[in-house]
Parts: C-alpha cells; sequence; structure tokens
C-alpha cells in the first residue's frame, strides 16, 4: 500500500516539451562575450605614454622652430606712409579720389641671404574675407562655364548693372585688390613671375579658359581692381588668388614670385601703386618678402606650441613618476572598497 | 440603443448592417500611412524644433550652409521612425491575417460550410469542436452537453486559466442537434462595449421553435472572442458582435509607453542645452548687430545698404540660431533607438536567461526601457509562482486532531494514515471525500483509463491528487454525478449546489447528495479565518488552529475542511432564496454571499490540509544579492500572513529575530490601524540607524485603511522600509502600492507570473512577467519575461546595468561632439565679423553629425566595464547606476566642459598654425575638422573600458573612412573642397597640426583621468583594477556577506564625502542626483513637504477608485 505512493501527488510532470527551436543561436556576439583587451591606466602605462609624447615632440619642435627660423622675411608696412602729407588727415579722401596717384617709393634692406624663390605677398590687416555677406557672394558656376554667364544668383549686390550681368560677378570679384609693386635692385628692374600664383587646379577647373570679364566694375561703384577684358578667367591669376578667401582677418596672399637668390645687404627699391583702399576701415598693409621651408613660410607657432605640449608632458611624467613613487598606491586595492570595510560592529 | 440579430438570417446578414469579422489591428492603411505618420512624429518637440530649423535654412539670407544638411538627416530620422513603425504594422496586419483567415464551420443555407473567420456575419450559427478558438462573440445555442453546459477557458480575455462553464439559454434547451441547423430567431442586445462580465439582452426563437417568450440571456449564455472551448465536444453559437466589435476588440488599447529615468534626464538635458543655445544666440545676435552697426558699414567691400528691411535686426540672430542649432544633435534619438534595440536583442539572446526546463528563452517586449533596469530601487514581487514554484504539493494534515506526515514531511508515506484509512475510519474517510469532490475540478479520463484533472487552481489539485492517491478517486464526473472509487467501491454523489469560492468569502462548498443513502451533506474547505468561526458551537477548535499555526510556521499552505448534514427541508428552503439570490440583477455577488453564510454554519471542522508550494532555484541568492545591490524588497501576496513569513524567511527576505525585526500593522479600525501605523512608524525612525533588518508587515485591510486615511504616514514609512510583506492583497492594491513609491519618485520593478499581477506589472516603471504556470498573462503584459525568478539578477545586474552606463555614455558623447563643432563654429564668429559665417561647409556639417561620429559610438553598445562575474560579486557597483552617477547634470558638466576645452584646442592651434598666407577658407575648415574627429576618435578610445575587435574597427576604421570620403569629395571638380584633402595630406605642416592638436587635447584628459583612476578612484575603477589583476577579486567573493543596512551605511558616506574631493567636472556631484540625497537625508522635513504635494491628487485618485 506504502509503495504506491512514490513521489509526490503533483508531480505528474506535465513540462512543456522543449522548444529548442526558440533556443536563440549562440555566438560571442548574442552573448556579448567577443574577446576584449582591457586597457587599464597603470602607472607604468601612462607614464610611458607621456614619455614617448613629450620625446617624439621636443625634437619636432625644435626642428619646426629651426625651420621657421630659416626662413628669411621682409616685412614692410606701407599704407600710411604712402600718402601725400597733405591728405594724412584724410587718407579716406585721398585713396577715393580718381585720377592717378604718384608712385610710393619703398626701399627694403635684406639682412639675411634669400634664397629663391623668394615669394612676394601682400598682407592685409582687418579685412574680413570671411564675412557671411562677403564669402558667399560669387558664383562658381559662372567662373567656371561661358554658358553659365547669366548665373548670378548669390551674387548681389554685385550681380549686374546698367550693362547687364557681370562676369565675375559679387563682392569678392569686386573688391579685387589692385595695389601694384615694382622691385628694383641696383638700377636693375628685378623681375617678379606673375604665373603659376594660383593653384593648377583653380586654373584648370574653377576658373573657365572661355570665361571673359564682362561689365567688370563699369557701375557706379568701383570697388578694387579693374581685369582686362580680353584675357580669360583662368589666366587671371591675380583674381584667382584673390578668390580663395581667407578665413583670417589678417592673411597674406601670393602677388609674385622672384627667382633670384638675394644676397645679404641688398637693398631693393619697391615703386608702389597706391590704389586699395584700406583707410575706411582702419586695415593695414603689408609688403612681405618672404622664402619658405618644409613647414612653410615664418611661422614660429608650431614650434613653440610643440616644444610646450612636449615639455609639459615631460612635466607630467615625471611629476606622476615621483607621485608614484612617493605615494606608492596598490592598484585594485579591494580594502578601498567602502562595503568591505564595513564596522565589525555586526 | 440596441442591435438586432436575426439568427440563421442570410437576408439580414446580406444587408451588412454589422461589420463583418475582419479583425483589424492595423493602425496605417497604405493611404493614411505618410500624413498620419508624419503628424504623430512632428506631435514630439524635438521633431518639431528641427523641422523648425530646416524651414529656417531654406531662407538663403540666413542660412549658414546648404539647406541640405539639415534636411537630410532629418529625412533620413523619419524615414527610419516610419519604416519601423510600417514594419510593426505590417506585422500587425501578417497577425490579422492570420486570424481572419482561420477556417470555421458556419451555417450558410441551412447548410454547414467551411468558410474564413473573417467571413461571418453577425446572425450566423457558427459551430466549434473541443479546443476550437471562439472567432467572435457568440451567443450559445447548443452544446454535445445533454445539460447545455460547455466549458471554456477564457485566459486570453481576463487572465484566469480555470475552466468556466457556459450554459445554453433555457428556450434552446432541448432542441435537436440537426435542427440548430435550421433555428431562427431574434436576438435583442446593447450595442457593443467592452464589459466582458455584462451581457444583458434577451433571445426570442421564432416557431416552429418554441413560443413567443422572451428568454432573457447574461453573459452566462455567452462565449466571448479569443475563447477556447475545453472538454465539450462541439458547441454552436449565433454571432451577436464581430470583427473589431467584440467585447475583446472594444477593449483593445494601446498602453502608454514608458519613458525612462535615463530618457527623462536626457530631455532635461536637452532643455538645458535649448535654454544655452537661446542665451548664445542673443548674444552673438546683439553683438553681431553691434559689430555690423559699427564696424561693417565701413568695410566697404561688404556694401552694407544704408538701409534694410524691417526684419534686418533679426537676420543675425535668425543666422546664429541656425548656426548654433547643430547643439541639439539630430541622431540622438536614432542612436538611442538603435541600441535600445540591441539591448532588448541581447536579453532575448542571453543563452543564461533560458529557462532550461521549458526552452523558453527570455524576452523584452518593451525595447524602450534596459537603462531603467540598471535604475531599480524597488522591486515588488509577487509570491506564489514568483518566488515559488507554483507547484503544489500535499505534504501534511491534521485530521481531528492526529498530525499526519510530521515525521517524514510527507503524509502520503505516513504508514499511520494509511494504516487510518484501510480501517475506515470515519473521520479519515470524510476527510478524503472532500478533498476528492468538494471543488470544481474536471476529470479528463484518457484513451488508457488514466484520469487527469482540469483543476481551476493549483490547491485543488493538489488535494485531488492526493485523494486519488489515498485512494478516494474522483473518477468520473457525468453531469452533475460524481463518482468516486474508493478501495474498488463507487461511490455516487450528486451534485446540488455549488458555493464559489470569492476571495471575500475566502471558503467554498458543495452540496452533495449521497446516493446510496440520500443524505444531503455540506462539504466546505477554506482558509482558517473562514472556517473556523463557522465551527459547531460544541466543537473545540484549538487542535486546528494549533494545526494551522504549525504548518504555516512551516510555510504551508493550509486549507480547513469541514462539513455538515443537512435536513431535507433545510437544504429546500435555503435552496429556494439561493435561487433567487442567483437570479437577483443588482448586488447578485453579494446577495448570493449572504445566502451561503446561512447555510455555512454549524460544521463539524475535519482537519487541516497542509501543501508546500517549493521555493525556486535560486531565490534566496537572488534576493540577496539584488538587496545588497541596494534594492528594497516588498512582496505583495494574497496569501496570508504566516505563511507569507515563512516564505519571506526561507529566502532571505528578513532576517530572524535577533537580527532582524518584523514589525506588525494591523486593525480592523481606522482608530486600530491609526495606532499600529504610528507605533511601526516610531520604531521604524528609531531603529532606522541601527544595523538590524526592520521589516513591517501589514495585511490587505489595514492597508486598505491605511492607504485610505494616512496615506502620508504610510508613505514615510514606506520610505523608511528597505523590506515589507503585504499579505492578503488584491490586484488593485497591489497597483496602488506601486503608484505609492513610483509618486516618491523611487523607480519600481513588479514582477509576477499571474493574472493578478497584471495591473502591478503594467502599473510599475518596469514590468517583469514569469512565464510559468499561471500562464502567461503577466508575461504578456509585462516589459520583460523571463522564466525564472532567479533570471532577473542578471536582468538587473548585468543588462540593466551595462545598458545603463552605455546609455548615459552614448548621449553625453552625443552632446559632446555637437557642442564641439558648435563650439567652433561660435569661435570662429568672433574672427569672422560676428556675421554668422559657418567654418565647415554642409556636407562636412552633415557627415559629421550623422556619420563621422554616429558609427564609433554606436559600438559602444559591446562595452563592458567590469565582467558579468565581478559585478554579480560585488552588486553594490549598482549603487552608481541606481543613483544616477554616470549620466546627471554634473557629469554633463564634464562633458560640457570637455567639448568647450576641446574646442579651444582645435581652434586655437588651427587658426595660428594655418595663419597668414595659408590661412585659405576651405583648408582651415578642413584642418579644423580632422582636428575634430581625431580628437573624437581618441575620446572615444578612452571612454572604452574593453575593445574588441568591432571597436577597433568602428573607431580606427572610421578614422580611415573619413580620409577615403573627404578624399571622394576632394576628387570631385564641382565640390567646394576640390583637391584640398590631397593638398592637405601631402602637407607636413597638416599632420604636425592635427597631431598638435590630439596631443594638446588628450594630454590633459588623459592625465586628469589617470590622476583620479589612481588616487582617486571610484569603486568602479577599484573594481576594474582588481579584475585585471587577477588575484583578490575572487577571494573577496567569499567576504562574509553583510547585512543590507551595513551597506546602506556604508553609502551613504561615501556618498556625501565624495563631491568633496572630485573634480566635479567629472565626477558627478551627488547633490545632483536626486536619488542619493533623499537617501542619506533619511526621515525628514523633506518627505513631509513632498507628500503634502502627493495628497492632493492621492484623494482625487481614491475617488476614482
Amino acid at each position: 500500500m506504502a509503495s504506491s505512493s512514490a513521489g509526490g501527488p503533483g508531480s505528474g510532470d506535465a513540462a512543456p516539451p522543449r522548444r529548442n527551436s526558440k533556443r536563440p543561436k549562440y555566438s560571442r556576439f548574442t552573448q556579448q562575450e567577443l574577446p576584449a583587451c582591457k586597457p587599464i591606466l597603470t602607472p607604468r602605462w601612462v607614464i610611458s605614454a607621456f614619455l614617448l609624447v613629450g620625446i617624439v615632440f621636443i625634437p619636432i619642435g625644435v626642428i619646426s622652430l629651426f625651420a621657421s627660423q630659416d626662413v628669411v622675411e621682409i616685412v614692410d608696412r606701407y599704407d600710411s606712409v604712402c600718402i601725400p602729407k597733405n591728405f594724412t588727415n584724410d587718407k579716406v579722401k585721398y585713396i577715393q579720389s580718381p585720377g592717378s596717384k604718384p608712385p610710393c617709393h619703398r626701399i627694403l634692406n635684406v639682412t639675411k641671404h634669400m634664397k629663391q624663390p623668394i615669394y612676394v605677398y601682400y598682407q592685409l590687416d582687418n579685412f574680413y574675407q570671411n564675412h557671411r555677406r562677403y564669402v558667399k557672394s560669387r558664383n562658381d558656376k559662372q567662373l567656371r562655364d561661358p554658358s553659365s554667364e547669366n548665373d548670378i544668383s548669390g551674387c548681389k549686390p554685385e550681380d549686374s548693372n546698367s550693362r547687364g550681368v557681370i562676369v565675375p560677378c559679387g563682392l569678392i570679384a569686386w573688391s579685387l585688390f589692385n595695389d601694384t609693386y615694382n622691385f628694383s635692385h641696383n638700377n636693375q628692374q628685378l623681375k617678379v613671375n606673375r604665373r603659376g600664383i594660383s593653384w593648377k587646379s583653380d586654373r584648370d577647373h574653377k576658373f573657365g579658359k572661355d570665361v571673359f570679364p564682362k561689365n567688370f566694375q563699369s557701375g557706379g561703384l568701383i570697388g578694387g581692381g579693374k581685369l582686362a577684358y580680353n584675357v580669360s578667367l583662368s589666366e587671371q591669376e591675380d583674381l584667382i588668388v584673390w578668390m580663395r578667401t581667407a578665413a583670417l582677418p589678417t592673411f597674406r596672399k601670393l602677388y609674385g614670385k622672384i627667382e633670384v637668390d638675394l644676397q645679404k645687404g641688398d637693398v631693393i627699391n619697391v615703386t608702389l601703386g597706391n590704389y586699395y583702399n584700406t583707410y575706411s576701415f582702419n586695415g593695414k598693409k603689408k609688403l612681405v618678402l618672404s622664402t619658405t621651408s618644409w613647414l612653410g613660410g615664418k611661422n614660429d607657432f608650431l614650434g613653440i606650441a610643440y616644444l610646450t605640449v612636449g615639455g609639459l608632458c615631460f612635466f607630467l611624467a615625471l611629476s606622476f613618476t615621483l607621485i608614484y613613487l612617493i605615494k606608492p598606491r596598490q592598484l585594485g586595492d579591494p580594502t578601498f572598497l567602502s562595503w568591505n570595510r564595513g564596522p565589525g560592529g555586526h | 440603443m440596441k442591435r438586432y440579430v436575426y439568427i440563421n438570417d442570410d437576408e439580414a446578414s446580406r444587408q451588412q448592417l454589422y461589420c463583418v469579422n475582419r479583425i483589424s489591428n492595423r493602425k496605417y492603411t497604405v493611404l493614411n500611412f505618410l500624413p498620419k505618420n508624419l503628424w504623430e512624429q512632428f506631435s514630439r518637440f524635438m521633431n518639431q524644433y528641427f523641422l523648425l530649423i530646416a524651414c529656417l535654412q531654406l531662407w538663403s539670407l540666413i542660412t549658414p550652409v546648404n539647406p541640405a544638411s539639415t534636411w537630410g538627416p532629418l529625412i533620413f530620422i523619419f524615414a527610419v521612425s516610419a519604416t519601423k513603425e510600417a514594419w510593426d504594422d505590417y506585422n500587425r496586419y501578417l497577425s490579422d491575417k492570420k486570424a481572419n483567415e482561420k477556417e470555421v464551420w458556419v451555417v450558410r443555407q441551412g447548410i454547414k460550410k467551411h468558410i474564413q473567420a473573417q467571413d461571418i456575419h453577425v446572425g450566423n450559427i457558427v459551430w466549434l469542436r473541443e479546443n476550437d478558438e471562439v472567432p467572435c462573440d457568440l451567443v450559445l445555442m447548443g452544446t454535445s452537453d445533454p445539460q447545455g453546459l460547455c466549458y471554456i477557458e477564457t485566459s486570453a480575455l481576463d487572465g484566469e486559466t480555470d475552466l468556466k462553464t457556459r450554459v445554453i439559454p433555457s428556450a434552446c434547451m432541448g432542441i435537436d442537434f440537426e435542427l440548430l441547423h435550421k433555428i431562427k430567431g431574434l436576438v435583442e442586445c446593447p450595442n457593443p462595449d467592452k464589459d466582458i462580465r455584462r451581457f444583458d439582452a434577451n433571445l426570442r426563437l421564432f416557431p416552429p421553435f418554441l413560443d413567443n417568450d422572451v428568454c432573457p440571456l447574461t453573459i452566462k449564455n455567452t462565449i466571448l472572442q479569443s475563447c477556447y472551448l475545453r472538454n465539450t465536444e462541439w458547441a454552436c453559437g449565433v454571432a451577436v458582435y464581430t470583427g473589431n466589435e467584440t467585447k475583446l476588440g472594444m477593449s483593445r488599447g494601446i498602453p502608454e509607453p514608458k519613458l525612462t529615468a535615463v530618457d527623462a534626464m536626457i530631455d532635461k538635458l536637452t532643455g538645458a542645452i535649448f535654454v544655452f543655445q537661446i542665451v548664445v544666440v542673443m548674444v552673438l545676435g546683439i553683438a553681431g548687430n553691434v559689430w555690423k552697426d559699427t564696424e561693417a558699414r565701413k568695410q566697404w567691400y561688404v556694401q552694407y545698404p544704408d538701409k534694410g528691411p524691417w526684419y534686418e535686426l533679426l537676420v543675425i540672430p535668425l543666422r546664429f540660431e541656425l548656426l548654433c542649432s547643430i547643439m541639439i544633435p539630430i541622431s540622438i534619438k536614432v542612436s538611442l533607438d538603435l541600441v535600445k534595440s540591441l539591448y532588448a536583442k541581447f536579453i532575448d539572446w542571453d543563452n543564461e536567461m533560458i529557462d532550461l526546463e521549458t526552452g523558453i528563452p527570455s524576452h523584452a517586449t518593451n525595447t524602450a526601457i534596459s537603462e531603467d533596469l540598471g535604475q531599480v530601487e524597488y522591486i515588488l514581487t509577487d509570491k506564489t509562482g514568483t518566488l515559488t514554484e507554483n507547484r503544489m504539493i500535499f505534504r501534511r494534515c491534521c485530521i481531528s486532531g492526529i498530525f499526519y506526515g510530521n515525521e517524514s514531511g510527507d503524509a502520503l508515506k505516513d504508514v499511520e494514515l494509511l494504516n487510518a484509512i484501510a480501517s475506515s475510519s470515519t473521520h479519515v474517510i470524510h476527510f478524503l471525500t472532500i478533498m476528492a469532490i468538494c471543488n470544481t475540478v474536471v476529470p479528463i479520463k484518457s484513451k488508457s483509463g488514466a484520469i487527469s484533472y482540469k483543476a481551476q487552481s493549483q490547491d485543488e489539485d493538489a488535494l485531488v491528487n492526493a485523494a486519488a492517491r489515498l485512494h478516494m478517486v474522483y473518477a468520473n464526473k457525468n453531469g452533475n454525478i460524481l463518482e468516486i472509487r474508493f478501495h474498488g467501491l463507487i461511490i455516487q454523489y450528486e451534485i446540488l449546489e455549488t458555493l464559489e469560492f470569492t476571495s471575500d468569502r475566502k471558503r467554498m462548498s458543495v452540496v452533495v447528495k449521497d446516493c446510496q443513502n440520500g443524505k444531503i451533506l455540506l462539504l466546505s474547505k477554506g482558509a482558517d479565518e473562514a472556517i473556523l468561526p463557522c465551527a459547531s458551537a460544541g466543537q473545540q477548535t484549538r487542535t486546528f488552529v494549533d494545526a494551522v499555526e504549525q504548518y504555516a510556521q512551516l510555510g504551508l499552505r493550509t486549507l480547513c475542511l469541514a462539513w455538515r448534514e443537512l435536513k431535507e427541508n433545510e437544504y429546500r428552503e435555503w435552496s429556494f432564496m439561493f435561487k433567487e439570490a442567483s437570479s437577483t440583477l443588482v448586488d447578485r455577488e453579494w446577495r448570493i454571499a449572504e445566502v451561503c453564510q446561512r447555510l455555512e454554519h454549524n460544521l463539524e471542522v475535519l482537519g487541516v490540509t497542509a501543501i508546500e508550494d517549493r521555493l525556486q532555484d535560486g531565490v534566496p541568492e537572488t534576493i540577496e544579492t539584488l538587496r545588497k545591490a541596494g534594492i528594497n524588497f516588498w512582496m505583495l501576496t494574497g496569501d496570508k500572513q504566516n505563511t507569507a513569513i515563512q516564505i519571506a524567511l526561507s529566502c532571505n527576505f528578513i532576517s530572524p529575530e535577533p537580527k532582524g525585526q518584523l514589525l506588525l500593522i494591523d486593525g480592523k479600525t481606522e482608530d486600530e490601524v491609526c495606532r499600529s501605523l504610528e507605533r511601526v512608524l516610531l520604531t521604524m525612525r528609531s531603529t532606522f540607524s541601527q544595523p538590524k533588518d526592520v521589516a513591517f508587515v501589514v495585511d490587505g485591510w489595514a492597508l486598505e485603511i491605511a492607504l485610505r486615511h494616512h496615506w502620508e504616514a504610510f508613505t514615510e514609512l514606506a520610505t523608511l522600509s528597505r523590506t515589507a510583506i503585504c499579505c492578503r492583497v488584491t490586484p488593485s492594491q497591489k497597483a496602488q502600492l506601486v503608484e505609492l513609491l513610483k509618486s516618491c519618485d523611487y523607480r519600481t520593478l513588479a514582477i509576477g507570473d499571474g493574472g493578478n499581477d497584471v495591473r502591478m506589472i503594467q502599473q510599475a516603471d518596469i514590468g517583469v512577467g514569469i512565464s510559468g504556470r499561471e500562464g502567461l498573462q503577466a508575461a504578456r503584459a509585462a516589459d520583460y519575461s523571463i522564466g525564472k525568478f532567479r533570471f532577473l539578477k542578471r536582468l538587473i545586474l548585468v543588462h540593466g546595468r551595462y545598458s545603463y552606463n552605455r546609455t548615459a555614455f552614448l548621449s553625453q558623447y552625443s552632446f559632446y561632439k555637437s557642442l564641439l563643432i558648435c563650439f567652433i563654429q561660435i569661435f570662429f564668429s568672433f574672427i569672422s565679423g560676428v556675421s554668422g559665417t559657418s567654418l565647415f561647409n554642409s556636407v562636412s556639417l552633415m557627415a559629421y553629425n550623422v556619420f563621422y561620429t554616429s558609427i564609433p559610438v554606436l559600438v559602444s553598445v559591446l562595452d563592458k566595464d567590469l565582467n558579468e562575474e565581478t559585478v554579480m560579486q560585488h552588486p553594490q557597483i549598482l549603487f552608481y547606476c541606481q543613483a544616477g552617477r554616470l549620466l546627471n547634470p554634473s557629469t554633463f558638466a564634464g562633458w560640457f566642459g570637455r567639448s568647450l576645452f576641446h574646442a579651444i584646442v582645435v581652434f586655437v592651434i588651427s587658426i595660428n598654425a594655418y595663419a597668414y598666407e595659408k590661412s585659405e577658407m576651405e583648408e582651415l575648415s578642413m584642418v579644423a575638422l580632422s582636428g575634430c574627429i581625431w580628437l573624437q576618435a581618441f575620446v572615444v578610445a578612452l571612454e572604452t573600458n574593453s575593445f574588441t575587435k568591432l571597436q577597433h574597427l568602428a573607431i580606427w576604421g572610421n578614422l580611415i573612412a573619413f580620409y577615403i570620403i573627404n578624399w571622394m569629395f576632394s576628387a570631385l571638380p564641382s565640390s567646394g573642397m576640390y583637391t584640398i584633402m590631397f593638398r592637405l595630406c601631402r602637407q607636413p605642416s597638416y599632420w604636425i597640426t592635427v597631431f598638435l592638436i590630439v596631443a594638446a587635447g588628450m594630454g590633459p584628459i588623459l592625465a586628469l583621468k589617470y590622476f583620479r583612476y589612481t588616487y582617486r578612484p571610484s569603486k568602479i575603477n577599484i573594481l576594474q583594477q582588481a579584475e585585471r589583476r587577477g588575484g583578490p577579486i575572487l577571494s573577496l567573493g567569499s567576504i562574509e556577506p553583510l547585512q543590507a543596512r551595513t551597506i546602506e551605511e556604508d553609502v551613504s558616506p561615501l556618498s556625501i564625502t565624495q563631491p568633496k574631493n572630485r573634480n566635479p567636472v567629472y565626477e558627478p556631484l551627488l547633490s545632483d542626483s536626486p536619488n542619493s540625497t533623499r537617501r542619506s537625508f533619511g526621515s525628514g522635513t523633506p518627505f513631509d513637504f513632498f507628500q503634502s504635494q502627493r495628497l492632493s491628487s492621492y484623494s482625487r485618485n481614491c475617488k476614482d477608485n
């Protein structure tokens, strides 16, 4: 009798059949078990990282600084000195007055040997080529394609005048820089190569070979320089350079290249035509002669920044090492877990 | 309004007065999809904002970039959401289609035909066979049962798994099977509603079937859609409601979408950024206008007109608004949706959360709330079926003062009991008879002759099975005649009445007539407090009270069994009253209970049964681990107090006496409850600081009073107590308790398995259903369904925690990268005449937000800060998630500061390195952009804790992809950046600049992180370090389990001291995380203030209830 009751009465297991089909397939991804490396910030790792950065950065900084120091640069500000004496109080009126202006003579002293090519830049200060109204005031299609001549969208207010659409339209082209520089050295003309100063890609693809200026600077308001009507845009390199707008209010643009070496002590006479109006907004104009290095022009920033960052990394590596030595800290010490530190009272 | 249903009238059904039986759960149709979906999407604030920005960008005067840079992502995001909706809707359409095309038997032109369910018309007669699903709401016409009964399972409708009986209307009684095809008549019923317990209708059959008498119909005469026909060979009925007009169709609702705490925090941060953006825009707008009037007019080449249009003052602010609009990352919503669905998939895929017994994997129904799992503070759990297996086993009994099964723990093996049965001791025989027949169990004989039972409750199932084992076999039920086999004898009983179980009565009885001697007997079983007071005056119930006590101590469920012989005329008198009560329309249940009361007295108590419900595997461990994690547990059960307390003790819920203390809240009247509550509260406050495990116990009755009249005090109690046991609570009280905790701003998780938990599960922030033996209602209503309670540990500690960590990083990072680029734009505006020029071109901006910075961060869904095992060993670490330490205003401030710092680094270095002759706009913009991309790659790398191949691929691959994409753009002559990238990559100064940006940007961050990591490590850091070093961490697992109160204590100093020595930029300040401040406050004034606000809303709720 007693033997009849084997197991609980409720153990008549009515468990549903295994539904293995519903079981998800096993993969390391679905189980979030992909093999992973878990780096932690150990003192050794961090200190050597900082040390490494320091070791790499300081030489680069030195090299950059040397490169920058190697560059010889002659900067001459001429905007105020090239105003005749009687106009010093009303520079704007002078520059805006029509008619020819007397050439301005400047003398540049070469203090160090300058290897060719020597780049001639003009530098403008406080000139906002990146202004919202200005930077968009152009039409790339029109510049590229003669059939899109009438495409002047975005060019307001210099899109057309009484004679028709303007090519190239827009404020950028309209305000083309037009000061001119002539260099002589020992009473000999110093040849400045004005070709190849713009980007080749711009000449080939952005400015059309068969697009010619039209109605340019012929309206009521004259902005900057004029363009020769019979030269295609792709050969108007001053315009191409000018239309690569600068991102900063202080910028240099290439005027030409001097393709001879200049010796130390050389004196260069510059005859410049001062036509461009920077007086109404107190902008400075500078003429820059500069050689170049692998890093570009004279700019100490990168070198100094590299030395600073490298030095700081060194300093950090050192101080971390010191702290580590003075106050060693066991990583992952479980006694720092507050719940393991629990008061033993209970 | 009424509807008239002409039975079996093909003419009437052809008129198509009512909709056909086509179910449609679809939200959209092909035609209205686009407008409706767009309308829904645009009802969200974020989307409206982005649309406004996109529209503003169409105004070329103010747009800094190509409108495509906003429209592109916007359309992409809308397309993604719309596709998801469309896919869901398509799936709904498929499931509808499946239901609609199910074949059913319907009478057409007098002939039974096989048609699709969707072609059923109102008035059709539908035939069902056993185990068929009911296709629409039917009024029964006939069944295979000669009494006109049939059994249905209504679990899909109300979640009750027991079988319910339905009966055909009296008018249809006795109609021949063949004639049912030709039956004609009229059903007059109300218009469709969603009340599944009410159906007040009339039936009139046309001649020749019966006279013209009107026959009333109730819900008893109907079988509703989605029920199943059980234990009945066939049934037929007339369709009264079809399609979406069925009771089920009408009650179908869309649940409110749940919002996680993380989402709410992100919304808050978005709001803050929005305000910041407005401020920036206003400042820059004013500055821009001032600069324009003072400086820009002098810049002749800009040609500012002297007089502008009326809106001129607005132009610059609007430009800045557009420029700054990227501050709010457009991609964040898509990214979050994407990773959230992946979290949900990880839960679905998890092999360790598969119930091996049934092979059912865990499932996340709600894919959007995984982060909340990591922030749970309160778990409200059901007992039966959730903590226990809900597999009832009869263990012990006490018959007339003699205890059986005490030694062996199994009464079925107790020789004494078997001997008593063999000697046919009267009491024992009576006892067994009640066990066998005092129930609503239906025995089913299989072909092999074995008998299985269909039981309403697991308890009855256990009792009947136990009786069968003790040779009292409930063999057959034939109409009202029951057959019992006892030692080869067949005893027949006729059931006269069944006095059903209700949760108020807490007992059930049957009135049977012994067919052998014609005696009428009342057999009762029920809870002790429901049976013992009804005992006859002479009987000593002392032993039974002791027995109940003793069994409850062991955590067993007890039932008292009693009986009484009825006089013939007593029964007849009572039967008349009972019939009357049963047919009342008003307060029927109450009337019936009252009538039953008149019969159930003077009972002779026979004994007590004790049924064991075993704990599930791993329940104590799970509870202990989760309590260590700082989660508070409340147990809400319908069971009685002692049983509940015993279960609570056995699963580590509460500690035994010296360590723990149980405080009882009881009382029958308001005053008593109030006093008891005050007392408990006083003790609770005084012991709050002590390392004591204090829990309170409250029963349903006291709870009702406490919730109604002492909401404030009870709320304080709730916030003070880490543990509570609420017994004898109803489903709505469970939901109320959830509501109470939610109103105190706690994150609640409700877990349960039965239909009675559904309300609580839906109410809670997170509802978890156990797909257990009580069916799938809870699992279906829940956000997550798991197979076993112990999976909860993994769900919270692993999935919840990882989800929270990952989302916290992802969301803040999204803001970081948007702010980074936006700050650069703002800085650039200062050197571009505050005119609103964009440094970056449209393509870069668009790709930056949608592509370059979104892909690497998406793989952070694979990031794991700690191993799963470590978290399991140190569940306390969940505190960081709970208190929101990883995503709050101060961590966000850290990211904000980081983006500001990086923006300064990128900007200053780029403009200085690319000065003078190099300051070409496109070049500078690409240098700055490269700097941002490099920095963000390193930031992601630095913040990633574990690198898998995928992460390396995404982070570094993205960097390479950046160059490839930009080279491609640089190869297009028509693009603005033609040749730029080639040009830059050839320049040594470009690379030197980029590396400088990386070193200068990451150096301080690495240094700071290292310093904090080593000298001010958070608990997570310590565990990470310990984990990497291997060794001691494993031995730590065996540290003595500390009591929860200890953790609480330790956590508080931790939370207070931390902000002092932490850099506020990187470590969350605790004052900013509401939960932890609340904790350290303890019981104080903040609560009173808090609750007084809640009070008014609660009293409103009360009235609603």
